[in-house]
């Protein structure tokens, strides 16, 4: 009983939202392309121009969604601008592009359905009817041929179009350059390959101090001076304070220094004896002050063939 | 002139006894070179001793050996928590005659010529020994029957093992510093002597093979004569007292040579110490050693060889680093050698 009421309420609401349809949906028109020459894999693109009145919307559920129509006929794209309301009337712009899939042997005319869409205003609903188009539709080529031999010459297929790389390889580049570069900074900091001679020489340093200090003639001072230049060059190259008794330590790590090894420990006897001893004129006699500047060079040479 | 070639030739004869001193030592304590040196050179120097170690690795046996190397008379007490001063003053007893008696305790038995007093375990004993100590170690006299009694050659060797620190009490700061050195006794680091020391039966039965040193060696009275010796016959130059200098401060400012350690904060590290008498005692040290490689002039591998020993317990850090002291304290040392420029 409820359910035969209530169908009948709903048959009455829609003979009232039928009855003034007409003037809600004030115009569908319809732009088609021209009406014949298709072939197979042609797109034809239909615009429709609706115009609603004004409380009255396009519903967007009811829109059709590209697929494919039958078995010949693709909606390949819907596509609908809303320009809005002016004068009380609300417009837009249906685009739908199709594809035809047909093979006809002969011209023949094919149909578009026509598409129903609605329109609301929040109450109502009123149909809009986009009418159905037709076209011709062409083969691509004769059904027999006149001539025999070859029917059709495949034409070559086009070239495929470049992927554009440029600017990856502009990337690439860039970054290859700031990786080398980034290298470049690392290498230095660390004393690498080209920069390994960077590495100050501590004893090229000593012996160019020695040769201004050590002109004749030679102070106890400049003595002393040329000694204390030769130790802390001792102690660079070694990485720490390098006494007498830590030579052997020293000459295993630097294994280049061992053909100056008897001069070298002279030289420390004689620095022990000027800065511990008191016997500065005594070790002046020992390691005279030329031989001491000779040595300077020695060592400099040594150590320039070792880096 | 002469006076001096005399006190040369006196000093070299005395270096090979010295020399001869080692020997006797090392024979019955092995892998202990290092150790056995720092301890001839603190008996040269005439300086106390404490040695430091884990248990069972022969400090006592190296101690024993020492006293009698050296010689002269020797005494030796355990520590534990009741010792009192007292205990080591006074012996008291019930004599025959069922009357008790107060007779001279350990420390006053040998009379005034008591050359060696060795105190085992010295952190078991209560700070009033200590107190006890610090005064015959700093003055080289007791209080005792009412009058003073003077060693003036007596020389304390302590050790403390460093596992057990229950029940314990610290040395203070004033009696450490009264030692000349603190030695670390590790385990010998040579396999063979590892070896030996394990498998020789020469080495288990300790008293058997302390009849092997040959009984005093030095003459107490005489050494004292050729400690001043040494100390007048070895020379420090103005360079090297720069560079002492030069490494005090570093220690105590180790920031301002570009020290650093790994994990501390250099800034803080230091609290104080490295004191004008450990100083002092870091150049007696360094002439005896001198002086036993032959040399009359005192070289910075001298200063370098006995620094951890003599100062290494001098230097006072803070409390946060305290329980990775002796690595912290260590790594300083090293560095500050590496980085203050000798000569």
């Amino acid at each position: 009983m409820a359910r035969r009421l209530r169908l009948a309420f709903l048959a009455l609401l829609a003979i009232a939202g039928a009855t003034p349809a007409a003037a809600q949906v004030r115009a569908v028109d319809l732009y088609a392309p021209r009406a014949f020459g298709y072939v197979i894999g042609d797109a034809l693109t239909l615009t429709a121009d609706i115009t609603l009145d004004a409380p009255f919307t396009l519903d967007p559920a009811a829109l059709p969604t590209p697929r494919a129509l039958n078995y010949w006929l693709d909606l390949r794209e819907v596509r609908l601008d809303d320009h809005g309301v002016e004068g009380g009337q609300h417009r837009y712009t249906l685009g739908l592009t199709y594809q035809t899939f047909y093979a006809p042997l002969e011209p023949r005319r094919l149909d578009i359905p026509a598409i129903a869409l609605s329109a609301t205003d929040g109450a109502r609903r009123v149909a809009v009817n986009v009418p159905g188009w037709s076209f011709l539709s062409s083969p691509l080529r004769e059904v027999m041929t006149s001539t025999p031999g070859q029917a059709m010459t495949l034409r070559p297929d086009t070239a495929p179009r470049m992927i554009p790389t440029a600017g990856t390889r502009h990337a690439l580049l860039a970054s290859l350059v700031i990786a080398l570069g980034a290298l470049a900074v690392l290498a230095w900091q660390m004393g690498w390959w080209p920069f390994h001679r960077r590495r100050a020489r501590p004893f090229a340093m000593a012996a160019r101090a020695m040769a201004g200090a050590l002109g004749s003639p030679s102070s106890e001072s400049a003595y002393r001076g040329s000694l204390m230049a030769l130790h802390r060059a001792f102690d660079t190259t070694a990485g720490h304070g390098l006494f007498a008794e830590d030579l052997p330590g020293f000459f295993a790590a630097h294994p280049a220094f061992r053909a100056v090894e008897g001069e070298v420990r002279r030289l420390f006897a004689v620095s022990r004896d000027v800065f511990f001893g008191g016997d500065a004129p005594g070790a002046q006699r020992a390691l005279p002050p030329g031989e001491l500047l000779a040595l300077a060079r020695r060592l400099r040479a040594v150590e320039r063939e070792a880096s | 002139m002469r006076v001096v070639r005399e006190t040369d030739s006196v000093l070299s004869e005395w270096r090979e006894q010295a020399l001869r001193f080692e020997r006797e030592i090392a024979r019955v304590v092995l892998g202990q070179q290092r150790v056995i040196r720092l301890l001839t050179i603190a008996t040269f120097a005439r300086g106390h001793v404490l040695l430091e170690g884990d248990v069972g690795v022969g400090k006592t046996t190296l101690l024993r050996a020492l006293a009698r190397a050296i010689g002269g008379s020797f005494e030796r007490i355990e520590g534990t928590i009741d010792l009192m001063p007292a205990d080591l003053i006074y012996h008291a007893h019930l004599g025959e005659d069922g009357k008790p008696r107060i007779d001279p305790g350990p420390l006053l038995r040998q009379g005034e010529d008591l050359s060696v007093f060795f105190f085992n375990e010295i952190n078991r004993a209560r700070p009033q020994v200590h107190s006890l100590l610090l005064r015959l170690m700093a003055e080289r006299s007791v209080s005792a029957f009412n009058r003073d009694y003077h060693f003036p050659h007596v020389q304390v060797f302590a050790d403390r093992n460093r596992v057990e620190r229950e029940e314990t009490f610290e040395l203070p700061a004033a009696a450490r510093d009264r030692f000349l050195m603190e030695v670390q006794v590790a385990m010998p680091a040579d396999e063979a002597a590892r070896r030996s020391l394990v498998f020789d039966t020469r080495f288990h039965n300790v008293d058997a093979l302390l009849t092997e040193v040959k009984h005093g060696g030095l003459d107490p009275a005489t050494l004292e004569t050729i400690a001043r010796a040494i100390q007048s016959g070895v020379r420090t130059s103005e360079t090297l007292e720069t560079y002492t200098l030069a490494l005090w401060e570093a220690i105590r400012a180790p920031r301002a040579f570009g020290i650093a350690i790994d994990g501390v904060d250099m800034d803080r590290l230091v609290h104080g110490g490295a004191s004008p008498r450990g100083m002092s005692y870091l150049i007696r040290a360094a002439r005896v050693r001198a002086w036993l490689e032959g040399r009359d002039m005192v070289v910075p591998e001298d200063l370098r060889a006995v620094f951890p020993e003599v100062m290494a317990h001098r230097i006072f850090i803070d409390p946060v680093y305290e329980l990775r002291r002796e690595g912290i304290v260590g790594e300083l040392i090293a560095r500050v050698f590496e980085r203050v420029p000798a000569p």
